[in-house]
């Protein structure tokens, strides 16, 4: 029996996509190679091509490579932090008991707070006399400038692993939900310890929803504009100063949309080369080419 | 979720699941609520500070000012922010979640070439950032309404088809893993009996799908509430959001205004609470929603 | 029961439509008469006098011209700055607006405002009808004006009479040396001498620039960027060294916004806040220094001097304060001129001050208020103001002036100011004002 196939209801999501993604994003591309500024924007589409030279001077006289260098090392940083954060979370609400829908509630909180919210009452708590310092203080633990100089990088991990370690704990979270049962009867037989059958039984069926989890939080992390934007102001410490900030500052403050494009546009070319790796790695299709016939 | 006997179940010993054990379960959980609840509670006690012991870096109020929650109404329009964003925000989530189960079924029940490229393309388009498409997005916007004479930037139109656009690849890939764990015989059995893909989509597979479908909806009306990026351009002062309203308050202004930080807690704690509640309310179907084809 | 299903989903899909046309229709011009659309800054300090002053200018407006008016406003100068880019692109959006006097030069460039002739002027009013030091920063020349002054905001200093008296300084100083001796004089304990915010992103400037232009230097001279100049270098290491090595600043402050400056002086904990603007007089009278404290303008002679050198500019404030441009797409050129005549008359400027704060820019208005010795300090900072270099690269100038600010507040918060990185920063900051400046037409 040939199979129909409801193409058509593609149609829609292509039709956005198309329109509000890949439009927009050939748009962009030609942006980067013109010299649009606060001169020529009014007619944008005559402003003077030039080529690759907006690249060139991304690449050679602009603060992207640094940029690339914070905003990976900080996204990566963030990774790390939370994945045991979000491990242990869902570890430890996994079996019922008293009150477990309530701690499982308030652990989604910080995940569910806009980013704007998330950077302004942390830029309050860390200010120089704000509440941080005044509880570091006392517990002997040097306080100091948390929003500019070395500290402001740390400063930016630890607010966006406290807003973002909430998704790998839901997606770690439901992939323990589908684990077996057997899997842990099985390890409940060989009369294995907890922490033995963590690390042979549990963890290895974690490996897939785990690493999604650490992907979709790498770039959730990565393009987060509003965070460090709400955070440290413009301009930004040399210290967090990541990608979004920057392009955001070099179009709409220095109105170098030309310049600002080409730095994005590489950006994404720079990101999606790991993503290409993963996706090529990971199981997507469901299998069964024969069905299709 | 995963089993259906109510034989076993009765069987069930609870112990046998168990992953930590209790000491170490409970210190993990308090280490964890501490974590989440103190920048939380900060937040509560800074909202009916005073304004001025705030920027000193108060901890506990001076005074309990509740004008605080009174005042938020009048310093900026945040009642019609959130109407907006709760017009805007809500119907993103509903028509998200509808367009994406209609996409993941056809990925998922129906093989055709290209298939493979759309699902890796669902992950990729999440690399985009906001801030390479807000200017195109802007012009296309601005050509569309001169091209078809009609009105675009400002209505809350523009924001519903900007957030709907941005929420659907991941939605759609949500529902993918949704579906993928759906029986195949349902769709198979249908088909025999002769049920179009239409009729199988509406009548068999979304009602099966709610846990996935709250899924969807949920990033999707998060991804509405949060921004800040494209509302501020998007809006005027009658469609604005409320994250928009809510940065008024973050404004600095030359010379001359003392900080209205206590206000500024409330505002932001009246903004967060429809998405917590939401979240808490649909909290049970996220995380079956995300379980049920295996995050895999 | 999947039956009911379709309809059901149906339901939802309409009432989402119907939810998102509710009150969806933004703008446009209605059938009766035409509406005026106009951008102005959103006043944070009096929402409930701002929205009131809306209607009552909207219902005096449909009387004189039969026209509605409806008013937008926007939260920061970046919300203002991405409006404008925006709606030039599109060529649809406010019909006026309302820009800081800083920002105007940028506007200018963008071609995107009209540039009033003088018929134009003569619609609103003449250009004599304005104070003439307010229409320093209108556009390049007299041939190509934009900005109409609407309000002035001259930047002072606020002094509390209380720990000027307990350390026996009858009058605050007019030199930034005398301002910091005196400074050192206050200080004691949790008291400091000087309340500044390091941490704002807009404050930092117009210090340096200030002290730069008393020793002579306008930062862009002929099309040339002159920050990698000694006296730039001695107003950083000045201002910087308030906080960093005199320690006349609370070191709190190295995160401060211009808002926290002024609370900390309103707590009576600063004896000066210098960078102030009539507006603050609202919040002070609320505070616990109401009564007890005074305005003058800020010191007037550079940093190592003791007299205005030669080629020093003796100026007290910025140019600042807001004007009023139509945009170059309206289809309501008359109306908007008959809006700006209205908002620069004499009787709305004066109903403006006392309802805002904010010091008026029609001659008349402004003569009236002379006399109110609140106002002296303002008035004189006003007359003894100076426009910032009017080029389409200075946003990028102010930009690259702060990032210096920014990036040494680490070492500031050391109790250090390093020279040496310093200059490299100027370096930098030189480099990029020259690179705008260079692409400038």
């Amino acid at each position: 029996m040939q199979r129909q196939r409801p193409l058509w209801m593609l149609v829609p999501g292509g039709v956005l996509a198309a329109l509000l993604i890949v439009v927009p994003l050939a748009v962009a591309v030609q942006i980067s190679l013109l010299d649009l500024d606060q001169y020529s924007f009014r007619q944008w589409l005559g402003a003077p091509f030039v080529g690759v030279r907006n690249y060139h001077e991304a690449l050679t006289r602009s603060p992207l490579a640094h940029s690339i260098l914070v905003s990976t090392g900080y996204a990566a940083t963030v990774t790390v932090v939370t994945l045991p954060l979000g491990v242990a979370a869902a570890l430890a609400t996994h079996n019922r008991f008293a009150g477990r829908a309530v701690v499982r509630s308030a652990f989604l909180i910080p995940f569910v707070l806009p980013s704007f919210v998330v950077g302004t009452l942390w830029r309050i708590i860390l200010q120089p006399a704000g509440v941080a310092n005044r509880v570091l203080d006392p517990l002997g633990v040097p306080t100091g400038l948390w929003l500019n100089g070395p500290r402001s990088f740390w400063a930016l991990v630890i607010v966006q692993a406290w807003a973002a370690w909430p998704l790998v704990y839901l997606l770690t979270l439901a992939g323990l939900q589908t684990l077996d049962r057997d899997l842990h009867e099985a390890a409940a037989l060989d009369g294995a310890g907890w922490w033995a059958k963590l690390r042979y039984v549990i963890f290895p069926c974690l490996r897939g929803p785990v690493s999604l989890a650490m992907l979709i939080s790498f770039l959730h992390d990565i393009n987060n504009f509003a965070l460090p934007f709400v955070l440290f102001g413009v301009p930004s410490p040399h210290d967090v100063e990541v990608l979004p900030v920057l392009t955001y500052i070099e179009s709409f403050q220095n109105f170098r949309f030309g310049l600002s494009a080409a730095m994005a546009v590489l950006s994404v070319a720079l990101i999606a080369v790991p993503i290409a790796v993963y996706l090529r790695a990971v199981k997507l299709d469901v299998g069964e080419e024969a069905r299709t016939t | 979720m995963t089993d259906v006997l109510p034989g076993r179940r009765a069987r069930r010993d609870p112990e046998v699941t168990q992953l930590l054990p209790r000491p170490l379960r409970t210190l993990v959980i308090a280490v964890l609520l501490a974590v989440v609840g103190a920048p939380m509670l900060y937040m509560v006690l800074a909202s009916v500070n005073s304004d001025l012991a705030v920027a000193r870096g108060a901890v506990l109020p001076t005074g309990l000012h509740l004008d605080n929650y009174v005042r938020i109404w009048s310093t900026v329009s945040l009642d019609r922010g959130l109407v907006n964003s709760v017009a805007v925000a809500g119907t993103v989530a509903v028509v998200c979640a509808l367009v994406a189960v209609c996409s993941a079924y056809v990925l998922v029940l129906h093989g055709f070439r290209g298939r493979l490229a759309i699902l890796r393309g669902l992950l990729a388009l999440q690399t985009i950032p906001g801030t390479l498409v807000l200017l195109p997005v802007f012009v296309l916007f601005a050509s569309a309404s001169t091209a078809l004479g009609i009105q675009v930037i400002g209505t809350r139109w523009a924001l519903f088809v900007t957030y709907l656009t941005f929420s659907l690849p991941f939605s759609t890939w949500v529902m993918v893993t949704y579906l993928r764990g759906l029986p195949r015989e349902l769709d198979e059995a249908a088909r025999i009996d002769g049920a179009s893909s239409w009729r199988i989509l509406t009548r068999i597979i979304t009602p099966l799908s709610w846990p996935g479908l709250v899924v969807s909806a949920i990033f999707a009306f998060l991804l509405g509430w949060n921004d800040v990026l494209f509302a501020s351009v998007l809006t005027n002062p009658d469609t604005r959001t409320a994250a928009v309203a809510l940065q008024v308050f973050g404004a600095t202004q030359e010379g001359g205004a003392i900080p209205v930080y206590g206000q500024l807690m409330a505002a932001a704690l009246v903004c967060a609470l429809p998405v917590v509640v939401v979240y808490l309310v649909f909290q049970r179907y996220l995380v079956s929603g995300l379980a049920a084809g295996g995050v895999k | 029961m999947t039956r009911r299903r379709t309809p059901s989903v149906l339901a939802i899909a309409m009432i989402a439509i119907s939810a998102l046309s509710a009150c969806g229709s933004g703008g446009g011009s209605s059938g009766t008469g035409k509406t005026l659309h106009v951008l102005v800054s959103a006043n944070t300090i009096y929402p409930e006098q701002q929205r009131a002053w809306f209607t009552d200018v909207s219902a005096r407006f449909k009387r004189e011209t039969g026209a509605t008016l409806t008013f937008e406003t926007f939260a920061t100068p970046n919300d203002e700055l991405t409006k404008i880019q925006t709606s030039v692109l599109s060529g649809q959006g406010p019909d006026v607006y309302s820009l800081g006097t800083t920002f105007t030069p940028t506007a200018y460039a963008t071609g995107a405002f009209l540039v009033l002739g003088r018929a134009d002027w003569d619609t609103i009013g003449g250009r004599d009808k304005f104070l003439p030091a307010t229409l320093g920063i209108s556009g390049p020349d007299r041939d190509h004006e934009v900005g109409v002054p609407f309000t002035t905001r001259p930047f002072v200093m606020a002094y509390n009479k209380d720990l000027l008296a307990a350390a026996g300084i009858d009058k605050p100083a007019d030199s930034w040396d005398g301002l910091l001796a005196q400074a050192k004089r206050v200080t004691t304990g949790g008291t400091y001498g000087l309340a500044v915010g390091y941490g704002d992103s807009f404050d930092p400037w117009k210090f340096v620039w200030a002290m730069s232009l008393q020793a002579g230097n306008p930062l862009v001279d002929k099309g040339r960027a002159r920050l990698d100049d000694a006296t730039t270098m001695k107003a950083y290491q000045t201002y910087l060294g308030w906080i960093a090595t005199d320690h006349v600043v609370d070191p709190a402050a190295v995160g401060w916004k211009n808002a926290q400056a002024l609370a900390a002086f309103g707590a009576g904990k600063a004896a000066f806040v210098p960078m102030v603007s009539a507006t603050s007089k609202v919040s002070l009278d609320k505070s616990a220094v109401a009564g007890r404290y005074g305005y003058t303008i800020m010191p007037t002679i550079p940093p190592g001097a003791t007299a205005l050198p030669a080629g020093g500019v003796g100026a007290a404030s910025i140019l600042s304060g807001d004007n009023l441009v139509v945009a170059r797409y309206t289809r309501n050129k008359d109306l908007a001129l008959a809006l700006i005549k209205m908002l620069t008359s004499q009787d709305l400027q004066e109903n403006y001050y006392r309802t805002f704060g904010e010091m008026p820019t029609n001659a008349q208005a402004a003569a009236s208020l002379r006399g109110d010795p609140a106002l002296a300090a303002m008035v004189e900072s006003a007359s003894r103001s100076v426009a910032t270099p009017f080029t389409g690269a200075w946003s990028q100038i102010q930009l690259a002036l702060v990032n210096v600010v920014v990036q040494s507040v680490p070492s500031v918060s050391t109790g250090r100011v390093d020279s040496a990185a310093l200059r490299s920063l100027l370096g930098q900051a030189q480099s990029s004002a020259q690179a705008a400046l260079d692409k400038a037409k």
